[in-house]
C-alpha cells in the first residue's frame, strides 16, 4: 500500500519507525512507572520494563543496521530498508501481546492499540498482508485470552484499577474480543481504501509531472533550434547592414534586423523559463550583490542617460552576500532595468535600492514610469499573458533563488 | 604584407558565410571547414593565424574536443581559438569563466550568437595582437 517510494523515502520513512519506538519505548517505562508506583495498580513492573528493554533492544539493532546501509550506493539499500521495515512491523505484534499479557490481558483498555499497528501495517504494506496483519493480531489476542481463561498461563488482575477480574467472565470476554476483532478489519477496510485512493492521486501526479518535463524538455530543445536559427539570420543581416545599402534597403533591412533581434531575446527568454522549470533550483554559490547591482548598473548606465533618465543606486553598507546563481541573479536585473529605462519618459528617474533586511535582503527598482494599470497587476506574472512572459521569467528565477518578488504601481 | 589566415570550422554554412564577408572584408584570407575532421586537415595543411570555433557541430562536443587536441598538440597550440557559443542556454554552463582553462576549456576568447561584425573583427584582431 506504500506510495511509489524512492530509496531516500523509504529511509527515511524506516527512520520515522524507528523514532516512533523510542517513543513508544519511554512512554512504557514512564506509563509503567505512574501506574504501578502513583496509581498502585497491580501491573507486572518488572516484567513491563523488561519487554522495555527488549523493545529498545531491537530497536537499536535496527538503527545500526539502517544506519549502515541507508547511504549504500549499490541499489541494495531499498531490499535492506524495505526488509527492517517489514520486520519492525512483525515483530510488534507478539511484543504488544506480551505487553498486554503483563498488564492485564484483555481488561486492558490498551489492547486498542493494535490498531496503530495496524495502519503503520498498511502504509507500509500491501491490502492483504494488512488482512495478514490483523488476523495476525486476532489471533495472538485470542491465543492470549483464551491461554488465560484456561488458566495455562496466569492472568495478572489490575488490582486497583478494576474491581472484579472478568478474564474468565463469558459475555465481556467474547464481546470485547469480537468487536476488537470487527473494528481491526474495518480499519484496514477503510484505511486501506483511503490510502489506495490517495496512492492513485500520488501516481496521476508523478505521470503528469513527468509528461510536463518531456514537453518542457521538447521545448527547451525546439526553442534552441529556432534561436540558433534565428542568430545564423541575424549575422547574416548584420554584414548586410555593415554594407552600402540604398535608403529603401538599408531601411527594410534594418526592420528585418530589429525584428529578429526581439525574436531572438523573447526566444532567450523562454529558454530561461523553461530551464529553470527543468532544473529545479540550480548550483548556488555565495554571490555579492553588492557587486552584481553595481555592475549591470554601470553596464546600463549610459542607455538611461540616452534618454536623460536619472539612474540612481542606493547601496546600504550592510548588505551581505547571498546564496545564489549570480548569471541569473544578473540577467534578472538587466531585464527589470531595461524595462524600466524603456517605459520611463524622458527626464524621469530610476532609482535602485539594495539593503538587508531581517535575515533577508531586499533589492527595489522604482521608476517613474507609466506603471501597469490595476486590472491588469494580477495578470502580470502569468506566463501566458502577453506581457507576461518576462515577469513569469523574472519570478521563477527569483524563486530559483530562494527569493520572493512583488509588483507595486502607484 | 602578407594577409594573416584565418580558419572557420562551423556547419552552419549561412554563418559561415556571414563570418567570411566581415573578415575578407577587413583584408583576412578566409579558409572554412564545416566538421572537426575537415577543420583538423585545414589546420595542418593551411596553418593559421587564428580559428574560428564553432562549439557544437555535430556532436555537441566536437568544438571542445578539437580545441584540446590542438592545446595539446606543440605544433599547434600556439594559435588562437575564438569560440562561437550559443550553448549556455542549453547546459545552464557559464563558458566563459572557464576560457583559459588548460584542460577544460583551452580557448583564447569566446563569442555568442548572433555574431556582430564589429564585434567579431575587434575580438580577432585582440587575439591576433596578443599573439604577436
Amino acid at each position: 500500500m506504500m506510495p511509489a517510494a524512492d530509496n531516500a523515502t523509504l529511509v527515511r520513512r524506516a527512520f520515522w519507525l524507528i523514532r516512533l519506538r523510542w517513543i513508544a519505548v519511554v512512554v512504557l517505562v514512564l506509563g509503567t512507572f505512574f501506574l504501578h508506583d502513583v496509581l498502585g495498580i497491580a501491573v507486572e513492573a518488572t516484567k513491563l520494563y523488561a519487554v522495555a528493554v527488549l523493545l529498545a533492544a531491537y530497536n537499536g539493532v535496527l538503527l545500526l543496521l539502517l544506519n549502515r546501509f541507508a547511504d549504500k550506493a549499490d541499489g541494495t539499500t531499498g531490499g535492506i530498508v524495505g526488509k527492517v521495515i517489514k520486520f519492525q512491523i512483525y515483530a510488534d505484534l507478539p511484543v504488544l501481546t506480551v505487553l498486554l499479557h503483563y498488564s492485564g490481558g484483555i481488561e486492558n483498555p490498551f489492547v486498542f492499540f493494535f490498531i496503530i499497528n495496524i495502519i503503520v501495517a498498511i502504509f507500509f504494506l500491501s491490502i492483504w498482508e494488512s488482512y495478514l496483519q490483523a488476523t495476525l493480531a486476532v489471533l495472538l489476542l485470542g491465543v492470549m485470552i483464551l491461554l488465560e481463561y484456561l488458566e495455562v498461563i496466569p492472568h495478572h488482575c489490575l488490582e486497583g484499577y478494576i474491581k472484579d477480574c472478568s478474564y474468565r467472565d463469558n459475555g465481556y470476554v467474547l464481546g470485547t474480543y469480537l468487536v476488537f476483532a470487527v473494528v481491526l478489519y474495518i480499519i484496514v477496510y477503510i484505511t486501506g481504501y483511503i490510502f489506495s485512493s490517495v496512492k492513485e492521486t500520488e501516481k496521476t501526479n508523478a505521470r503528469l509531472l513527468e509528461k510536463d518535463r518531456i514537453k518542457d524538455e521538447y521545448v527547451a530543445h525546439l526553442t534552441h533550434d529556432i534561436r540558433g536559427h534565428l542568430a545564423t539570420i541575424q549575422s547574416c543581416l548584420s554584414v548586410v547592414l555593415t554594407g552600402t545599402l540604398d535608403k529603401q534597403s538599408s531601411e527594410f533591412t534594418g526592420r528585418a534586423f530589429r525584428r529578429t533581434k526581439k525574436l531572438t531575446d523573447f526566444a532567450k527568454t523562454f529558454m530561461t523559463l523553461t530551464k529553470i522549470r527543468l532544473n529545479g533550483k540550480a548550483d548556488m554559490s555565495e554571490v555579492s550583490l553588492k557587486r552584481t547591482v553595481n555592475r549591470v548598473v554601470d553596464a546600463l548606465r549610459s542607455g538611461a542617460e540616452e534618454k536623460s533618465i536619472k539612474l540612481i543606486c542606493h547601496i546600504s553598507d550592510t548588505v551581505e552576500n547571498i546564496h545564489g546563481v549570480e548569471l541569473y541573479i544578473e540577467e534578472m536585473l538587466t531585464t527589470l532595468l531595461l524595462n524600466a529605462i524603456k517605459y520611463t519618459p524622458e527626464n524621469g528617474d530610476i532609482t535602485v535600492r539594495l539593503a538587508s533586511e531581517l535575515d533577508s535582503v531586499r533589492l527595489q527598482i522604482s521608476d517613474t514610469g507609466i506603471g501597469i494599470p490595476a486590472a491588469e497587476q494580477a495578470k502580470i506574472f502569468d506566463e501566458f499573458y502577453r506581457a507576461g512572459k518576462a515577469a513569469c521569467c523574472l519570478r521563477a528565477i527569483c524563486r530559483s533563488q530562494n527569493g520572493k518578488s512583488y509588483l507595486r504601481t502607484q | 604584407m602578407e594577409k594573416l589566415k584565418i580558419l572557420i570550422i562551423d556547419d552552419d554554412v549561412d554563418l559561415v558565410e556571414a563570418l567570411k564577408v566581415t573578415l575578407t572584408g577587413a583584408q583576412y584570407t578566409v579558409i572554412t571547414a564545416s566538421n572537426k575532421m575537415e577543420g583538423m586537415e585545414k589546420i595542418t595543411s593551411e596553418k593559421p593565424a587564428l580559428i574560428v570555433l564553432d562549439v557544437m557541430m555535430s556532436t555537441w562536443q566536437d568544438g571542445f574536443e578539437l580545441s584540446r587536441e590542438l592545446k595539446n598538440n606543440p605544433e599547434f597550440k600556439n594559435i588562437p581559438i575564438l569560440m562561437l557559443t550559443s550553448i549556455t542556454e542549453r547546459t545552464g554552463v557559464e563558458f566563459k569563466s572557464s576560457a583559459g582553462d588548460p584542460t577544460w576549456m583551452p580557448v583564447d576568447g569566446f563569442l555568442d550568437k548572433p555574431v556582430e561584425p564589429a564585434v567579431l573583427l575587434s575580438e580577432v584582431q585582440k587575439l591576433l595582437r596578443e599573439k604577436l
